[in-house]
């Protein structure tokens, strides 16, 4: 098989599943992960973290009455101009 | 409300659909809700006199978390405790921890965990670990916008990235232990 090794594969998985690579890099990649099952397992692994940080981290909004406020703050200060 | 920008849009349509961002890296940057909410505020006031300077085709939000962060900086972080500065660069990633993937290797725990649990975890990490954490993987901003916001090189934002993803995944774990999801590992000898 031609391409990336598991070396190669691994020192880029981080900006491959952020989607930082560009297309031909995570070809590269992408093909190593569909060939290397412990390269492929790590791969899921990191992808389901990041998908629990975001879906977890991303949980709280900006409580109503502080957009409240924020509107008449910004009201007001369009008044003064 | 308010006048438009270069490109002719309003403020209100840009900014706005933010807000829910900016809290929730307000409130992770202050730890604190009262201050976060001051912190918003005084941001989007920021962001409101200088909309004019707004360059067109830019992000409204990286441009805003920007604003929101060099605040935190001038005029908050002073005010708050910060625990002692750990020496980043001394947190070696290969000696930390891959104890969850090793017992857990498809991540299943991640599906179970409670949101606050992981929301403490981050709140935990050393600061400059904990804010490229939350702008990358939690708002989703590109690493270039990062290095932009932070005033740092992209290759210590991906640095930083990796440790504070290792340290919060050490932390994961032993969440997971104590909650008795998973058996902790033999000590090996």
């Amino acid at each position: 098989m031609s391409g990336v090794n598991c070396k190669k594969a691994m020192a880029q998985l981080d900006e491959y599943l952020k989607q930082e690579l560009t297309p031909d890099l995570a070809a590269e990649v992408r093909r190593h992960l569909e060939h290397c099952r412990p390269c492929f397992s790590h791969a899921r692994f990191e992808q389901n973290f990041l998908a629990m940080m975001e879906t977890c981290g991303r949980r709280e909004t900006c409580p109503s009455q502080l957009r409240a406020k924020i509107l008449e703050a910004l009201r007001a200060e369009a008044r003064r101009r | 409300m308010a006048e438009p920008s270069a490109a002719g849009r309003p403020f209100d349509e840009e900014a706005l659909p933010h807000l829910d961002a900016l809290y929730r890296v307000a409130l992770r940057l202050t730890g604190d809700p009262s201050q976060a909410e001051d912190l918003v505020q005084d941001t989007m006031l920021k962001a409101y006199r200088s909309w004019q300077q707004y360059r067109p085709g830019t992000n409204a939000k990286g441009w805003l978390l920007t604003i929101l962060r060099n605040t935190f900086i001038n005029d908050y972080r002073r005010r708050k405790h910060e625990p002692i500065a750990m020496d980043l660069e001394a947190v070696e990633p290969h000696a930390l921890d891959r104890s969850l993937e090793e017992v857990d290797p498809e991540g299943s725990f991640f599906s179970q965990i409670v949101d606050a649990k992981v929301v403490e975890a981050i709140d935990a990490l050393p600061t400059e670990f904990r804010e490229v954490l939350v702008l990358s993987d939690v708002e989703g901003m590109r690493y270039a916008e990062i290095a932009e916001t932070l005033q740092i090189p992209v290759g210590t934002v991906k640095s930083r990235l990796f440790r504070a993803r290792r340290l919060l995944q050490a932390q994961l774990y032993a969440h997971a232990v104590e909650m008795g999801y998973i058996r902790p590992r033999e000590a090996t000898r």
